[in-house]
């Protein structure tokens, strides 16, 4: 259990790094764009490009911010519960939260795959879409991972009390 | 069963969800989800979540959230803050209550590079609440002007509520941030106001610091300079149009990054810092864009918005009362729900019925920051007071709520005066191109 529990720490980690670098280089080849267009040379495809760094940027940091509990939630009616009502609460919030992703990412890859047989690519440099859809179908997967470890110490916490 | 009626128990099973303590975006999705799969048939409802998704996730649109929050983190992270508040402290601080008015002033300054009101609060307090300690201010007066204060973040461009109004209503972004300057400017002259009443009041709360001789004020200003510059290049390119608001963001975020770079106070260290603090805010906002895209669709196929507005239209009652009365909705449900969530939730219904009574739909989206302004210190659920407390443990939460109070009244009178008047707000955005 604690393996699986360091492995998708480490996962999450990974994705990170890959994300903050991702904001990082649409950042400056938006900047150097913008440079270049005044100078009347602008880069060929930069939007395309920076479009699917945002992409990458969104999906990596998913199961980062979920860690992070980034997201807001209104916790004014379970905060004044129990701590093993709470648990329970959160156990079961988790677990629907998992369904749905793993749908989301099980759906994001049936559409990864209808791209790659019609052959979609991006509108100027022509990248095709697909692996970008594949990495969010696996971003969504990995999510899904984080939701499964959260509900799995929520359940030990309800049953101890 | 009918469109409206599904709908309704959609708005329903939400809003209990809500109560869970489940993210807001997951909920949003599900509901969504579910309903619109319920009328459309299940098929169409699983691949609407993967559209919706990847939609959002890949709009060129949207990458203007990630590089605007990038620029306000780089800018807390460089300690920028601090410096702000020097400078307001020179011209301000040996007025009675002035401390206070010059920790307002430096979070309107603050808040022309970061888009967010508790980013704000929770830098300026950071630099503020022990200063005025020092001073002998009182909890209250010192920790209202804080929180209150703060809430200027997101009026004062750029703002992420503005960005995600914009998009979701498809007005020009460039125009709503122009729009939102004179109201922040104006709603700073109100809280130094109503600063100057308290202080008056209670002198003891709010005692003058000490003079600065000219020499020095003059001198502090430096400590603004590269605030001002990255502020008027991304106002002044939006303005001119000479780029899209995403370059906007990109320029404005490398802009405060290469100037802390220079300065040396930003290291590698707190570089990475505004990285993934960026990703994790900028993943908050777009999972509750995809989330409102989903539940969106959902009310679109219920017919529930176009049922409101037929139904309001059919309404004898002036425009200024409906006005009022969405207002009030957005006061109330900002007290519970987060303003960004609560936003995204309503304008598919509401957008429609104000645009349709003629307002200018730019003029609202200030109207709806000033309202959610007000829900950020406001009781249960005001973001900025929590932030405060967190930051100095000493000062009670209702002592905060209660150092707000008078920072809120200024608040919906000046709200009131931009409803009466909506020539301050629009006069900037109509000079652009």
């Amino acid at each position: 259990m604690e393996t699986f529990e360091k492995g998708i720490d480490y996962l999450v980690r990974i994705l990170r790094i890959i994300g903050g670098f991702s904001l990082a280089a649409m950042m400056m080849l938006t900047c150097v764009d913008v440079v270049m267009r005044a100078l009347g040379d602008p880069i060929f495809g930069s939007m395309d490009i920076v479009q699917f760094l945002a992409v990458l940027v969104l999906a990596a940091a998913m199961p980062y911010t979920q860690v992070q509990r980034g997201h807001v939630g209104v916790s004014l009616l379970v905060d004044k519960m129990g701590e093993r009502g709470q648990a329970v609460v959160d156990m079961i919030t988790h677990l629907v939260s998992l369904v749905v992703f793993a749908i989301v990412s099980w759906e994001m890859a049936l559409y990864a795959k209808e791209l790659w047989d019609k052959g979609e690519v991006s509108m100027t440099i022509e990248i095709p879409k697909y692996p970008f859809l594949y990495l969010v179908a696996v971003c969504f997967g990995i999510l899904c991972l984080v939701l499964l470890v959260d509900a799995l110490n929520f359940w030990r916490k309800a049953v101890k009390g | 069963m009918s469109g409206s009626t599904i709908g309704l128990i959609g708005i329903a099973i939400l809003v209990t969800l809500f109560f869970t303590r489940m993210p807001v975006a997951y909920v949003m999705t599900l509901v969504g989800w579910l309903g619109f799969a319920y009328i459309r048939g299940w098929d169409v409802g699983l691949k609407l979540l993967s559209r919706d998704f990847y939609d959002v996730y890949s709009s060129y649109g949207l990458t203007v959230i990630p590089l605007f929050v990038l620029m306000g983190q780089f800018a807390f992270n460089a300690g920028i803050g601090r410096k702000l508040y020097d400078s307001a402290y020179c011209f301000l601080g040996h007025i009675r209550g002035g401390l206070a008015m010059a920790t307002v002033a430096a979070c309107t300054a603050f808040g022309a590079v970061c888009g967010s009101s508790p980013a704000t609060a929770a830098t300026i307090a950071t630099v503020a609440l022990p200063e005025m300690k020092r001073y002998g201010y009182g909890g209250r007066l010192s920790s209202g002007s804080v929180a209150s204060g703060g809430s200027l973040g997101m009026l004062m461009p750029p703002s992420v509520v503005l960005i995600v109004y914009g998009i979701l209503t498809e007005e020009s972004i460039g125009k709503l941030f122009v729009a939102g300057i004179a109201p922040a400017v104006f709603i700073t002259i109100c809280f130094i106001l109503a600063i100057s009443v308290y202080a008056f009041l209670r002198p003891s709360e709010g005692p003058a610091g000490e003079r600065t001789p000219w020499k020095d004020k003059i001198k502090s200003l430096s400590n603004m300079s590269e605030t001002l510059v990255v502020f008027l290049l991304v106002m002044g390119g939006l303005f001119k149009g000479w780029f899209t608001p995403g370059e906007a963001g990109a320029v404005g975020a490398f802009g405060v990054f290469a100037a802390a770079l220079f300065r040396r106070q930003l290291d590698w260290k707190g570089f990475v810092k505004s990285l993934y603090e960026t990703l994790r805010t900028s993943c908050m906002v777009l999972l509750l864009v995809a989330g409102a895209v989903i539940f969106g669709h959902f009310l679109a196929v219920t017919r529930i918005p176009f049922t409101v507005a037929n139904w309001v239209a059919a309404l004898d009652a002036p425009p200024w009362a409906i006005v009022s009365v969405i207002v009030m909705v957005y006061l109330i449900g900002g007290c519970f729900i987060d303003a960004l969530a609560l936003i995204m939730l309503t304008i598919p219904i509401f957008f429609p019925i104000v645009t349709n009574l003629g307002y200018d739909a730019v003029w609202f989206g200030v109207i709806i920051v000033l309202v959610t302004q007000m829900g950020v210190i406001t009781p249960p659920v005001g973001i900025n007071v929590y932030v405060v407390s967190g930051i100095d443990r000493t000062i009670p939460l209702q002592d905060i709520f209660r150092g707000s109070f008078p920072f809120l009244l200024a608040l919906i009178l000046g709200t009131a005066f931009m409803i009466m008047f909506p020539e301050l707000v629009l006069y900037l955005p109509n000079l652009m191109y």
